[in-house]
């Protein structure tokens, strides 16, 4: 090729590439919803002269046109490739992806943190709970923790996280469960555990609480929908869709759950958040902030008031074999301080059960 | 608007284009004009009607500085003209940096004017001088043609980030240019291999200094690692800016000068602002360093200018005094080179090359810190102060996994990829393979940077605060 020909190839690939884009986007119609991200997609922002003088509108522009901008997942796919193999970066937006299996760099050990969520626990402590309750704590950790130090990545120091947060507590008793886990507990798209590897652990909780699991005719069923997690979207990267499982039997389906943050009664299992953005709100309908569940089959009266994150989800209806009535607290979604408005605590066992995410993170606890 | 940005790349420059190459010649300066105004608009709108005065006034007084050539007058409206850019600097870029130190020294509370920094006021206040000053010296005639002095100075490729066009050098383009696809396609060539340092290597090198900064795990080599990371950063985002303003230049027919010249291969600071932001280099040395009197004066003189000179570009930087002392630490470097220093280093190439690396990579320490104390505190754990590790887990990690964009850019900040591709093009064979590939790399580059931009809002330029 001459230089003269070279000349216009380049200009013409040039021109091809920016008008071609350019032309797409504008005959491209506006999406509302990022599937691969789970949110709202950003829509052409207002126009008027107070939004143009404060450069709000030429900001939010330059938004709309990057959440807008066609074939997006497809670039952000392109973006992670090229650091992942290029550039050999060993994270992309602190995501990572080894065997297959996607999981987030969480780092470093934020002592403060750890200080605010024991200092949340014992505030409620203080407040509602006496001589008649058994307190439990018992952590999650996160996928990192099995990850991070085969594949060189940066981890937290977990046993420093667990020995800071029982010296920051009082009274309660520490359950380990962490030897009971394994990388292959955990959805490889997704942040959370899965239900159908967590009778073990389930047992172990109930059993160092003085409950015993009831699993007899424990029934596998799996949803009809493929699951990308949420790190699946984060990653951008070409990653295979999962199965969500989940248990059922004669005593969990005779569960009677009730939704306090929306005042009506619910499943353990809700099928249209299943078919919805993120399918592992399908237990216990994701982010509710108080719930009961009642066991009319429980051999023991004993009640359960579980503190939990949205691992908590997932396990809440295996522990409810083992008690009468299990209360499910998220006080990252209810002020914990009117909490005595609705519960009971009298007699409760009480179990902290939280992800090592949560805690190294837990600004969102109320 | 960033070049490096979806709206410019995908809006602004296609409708841009369009325009320019619909109009007719006579027209062309126009569309720059307007498009120009839109541009900086589109990121101040309020500060228009600021630049589009400081440009009258440079008009009426270039006019009024030629008609009473000779004659005292000349001289009192290249002051006036002066004096109104400065003016508006002062007022603009250090009203509250005087009043903060005021306030300081006198310990009285005067009220901080709070002023938003007009975008390159650094860059078009410098240029208006320049004409008027040229036109004063009898370098250039006045421009009658308030449309083309104003494409001159709001010339977007030019107008927030440098390099700093003066008008002597573009003068007889404003008037005739040429365009053909051979200066179109190696200004598409510049302007994507800018784009590129920018996106792909400056915003990369960015991320980690970012890290570096809000970690707790400091360490010395992570002092080390930010203090190189940051050096390079701020290399590849300037000069990446520069080569996409130098690219977009020759699209539209211009010839801007060159702003950067590998000034990471230098082996004295000397030479090393010989060849780093050329543009305000030569600016400060025509306009002040010069008319001061050079160095064709006593030695004191000699070296007082100098740090007149440095004094005045640490502060062009920015109205802090880090600013300053960075200015400032130059100025002793250059006058000992000058004074002993060159000689001694000429002996021995290995203290050269740890002198010139010791010199640049404190130098931006102190240019990217939040205050002088913060300076020291960095300077400091460079050197092991304050009984930190030697090294870190997170600092180890993350040497490894932006060891690669480290290296590439190091290995880009050296003249080896332009020999080497300009090598290739000389040879019979390879030139061929230089062509079909060039055009293929072109297109990957900007749908990999496209990816980049749509990826991620990580795009900030450093030389917006100047």
């Amino acid at each position: 090729m001459k230089s003269k020909i070279k000349n216009i190839a380049v200009t013409v690939v040039f021109a091809v590439v920016i008008f071609g884009l350019s032309v797409s986007f504008i005959l491209k119609p506006a999406g509302e919803f990022s599937v691969s991200e789970r949110r709202a997609l950003l829509q052409f922002p207002v126009v008027n002269i107070e939004n143009i003088m404060s450069g709000k509108f030429m900001t939010d522009f330059e938004s709309y046109t990057l959440d807008q901008f066609p074939l997006r997942d497809g670039f952000r796919t392109i973006k992670a490739l090229f650091a992942a193999n290029i550039f050999r970066h060993k994270d992309n937006n602190d995501i990572y992806v080894e065997e297959g299996i996607a999981a987030q760099i969480e780092y470093p050990l934020k002592n403060s943190s750890l200080e605010n969520a024991a200092k949340k626990f014992n505030n409620i402590k203080d407040k509602y709970l006496n001589e008649s309750n058994k307190i439990y704590l018992s952590l999650i950790p996160d996928k990192n923790y099995f990850l991070a130090p085969t594949s060189g990545r940066l981890s937290l120091d977990y046993k420093a996280l667990v020995s800071r947060l029982c010296e920051n507590m009082q009274g309660e008793e520490y359950i380990d469960i962490f030897e009971l886990l394994n990388i292959n507990d955990y959805y490889k798209t997704d942040t959370h555990w899965r239900q159908e590897n967590l009778l073990d652990t389930a047992e172990k909780l109930l059993e160092e609480m003085g409950a015993s699991a009831d699993f007899d005719g424990l029934k596998e069923n799996t949803l009809d929908v493929p699951f990308h997690g949420v790190y699946y979207g984060q990653s951008a990267l070409p990653l295979d869709a999962e199965q969500i499982k989940y248990y059922t039997s004669d005593i969990i389906d005779s569960f009677e759950v009730y939704d306090y943050q929306n005042d009506k009664p619910m499943s353990v299992y809700d099928m249209e958040k299943a078919h919805g953005k993120d399918p592992y709100e399908m237990f216990l309908s994701g982010s509710i902030s108080l719930i009961t569940i009642d066991n009319p089959n429980a051999k023991t009266d004993k009640e359960l008031v579980l503190f939990r994150d949205s691992f908590g989800s997932s396990i809440a209806p295996l522990l409810a074999t083992g008690y009468s009535k299990v209360t499910v607290v998220d006080i990252r979604y209810v002020q914990s301080a009117i909490l005595g408005r609705f519960i009971n605590f009298e007699n409760a066992d009480v179990l902290f059960l939280y992800s090592t995410l949560v805690l190294n993170n837990s600004e969102t606890l109320k | 608007m960033l070049f490096s940005s979806i709206p410019f790349l995908y809006f602004f420059l296609p409708c841009v284009l369009i325009l320019y190459f619909a109009v007719p010649r006579c027209l062309k300066n126009t569309v720059l004009m307007l498009v120009s105004l839109f541009f900086y608009a589109w990121g101040e709108p309020k500060y228009v009607l600021l630049m589009a005065a400081t440009i009258g006034i440079g008009y009426v007084t270039g006019l009024l500085i030629e008609k009473f050539k000779g004659k005292a007058l000349s001289k009192v409206f290249l002051g006036l003209s002066v004096a109104v850019d400065l003016g508006f600097l002062a007022y603009f870029k250090y009203a509250d940096f005087f009043i903060e130190n005021f306030n300081a020294v006198t310990g009285l509370s005067l009220p901080l004017l709070r002023i938003a920094l007009p975008i390159g006021i650094s860059f078009y206040t410098f240029q208006i001088m320049s004409y008027s000053i040229d036109v004063y010296r009898g370098d250039v005639p006045a421009q009658k043609n308030p449309v083309n002095l104003a494409a001159y100075v709001t010339m977007f490729p030019q107008l927030i980030a440098g390099p700093i066009v003066r008008y002597a050098d573009i003068e007889k383009q404003l008037k005739h240019r040429t365009h053909s696809f051979e200066k179109a396609a190696a200004g598409i060539r510049r302007f994507v291999i800018g784009l590129a340092k920018k996106i792909l290597i400056a915003n990369t090198l960015g991320e980690l200094c970012d890290i570096f900064r809000e970690s707790d795990e400091k360490a010395v080599l992570y002092y080390w690692l930010y203090a190189v990371a940051f050096a390079l950063h701020i290399y590849f985002d300037f000069s990446g800016y520069s080569d996409m303003a130098i690219g977009l230049g020759k699209i539209f027919g211009f010839d801007f000068l060159e702003n950067f010249n590998y000034p990471f291969v230098s082996s004295t600071v000397t030479e090393f602002w010989r060849r780093w932001h050329m543009s305000l280099g030569s600016w400060f040395r025509d306009y002040v360093y010069i008319p001061l009197g050079g160095n064709r004066v006593s030695k004191g003189r000699w070296f007082f200018n100098i740090f007149v000179v440095w004094l005045l570009t640490g502060f062009w930087h920015g109205a802090a005094w880090n600013f300053i002392i960075w200015g400032l630490f130059f100025a002793v470097l250059l006058v000992l080179e000058k004074l002993f220093l060159k000689n001694f280093l000429e002996k021995t190439k290995v203290i050269k090359r740890i002198y010139i690396a010791l010199a640049v990579l404190i130098s931006f320490v102190i240019f990217n810190a939040t205050d002088m104390k913060e300076a020291f505190q960095y300077i400091g754990g460079m050197f092991g102060a304050g009984g930190i590790p030697f090294v870190s887990a997170e600092m180890l990690y993350y040497l490894k996994s932006y060891a690669l964009v480290l290296v590439l850019s190091l290995i880009g900040s050296t003249p080896v990829i332009k020999n080497t591709a300009l090598r290739l093009c000389n040879g019979e064979k390879t030139v061929k393979v230089i062509n079909v590939l060039e055009p293929v790399v072109i297109a990957a580059l900007l749908i990999v940077m496209t990816a980049y931009l749509v990826d991620g809002s990580f795009n900030p330029f450093l030389y917006f605060r100047f």
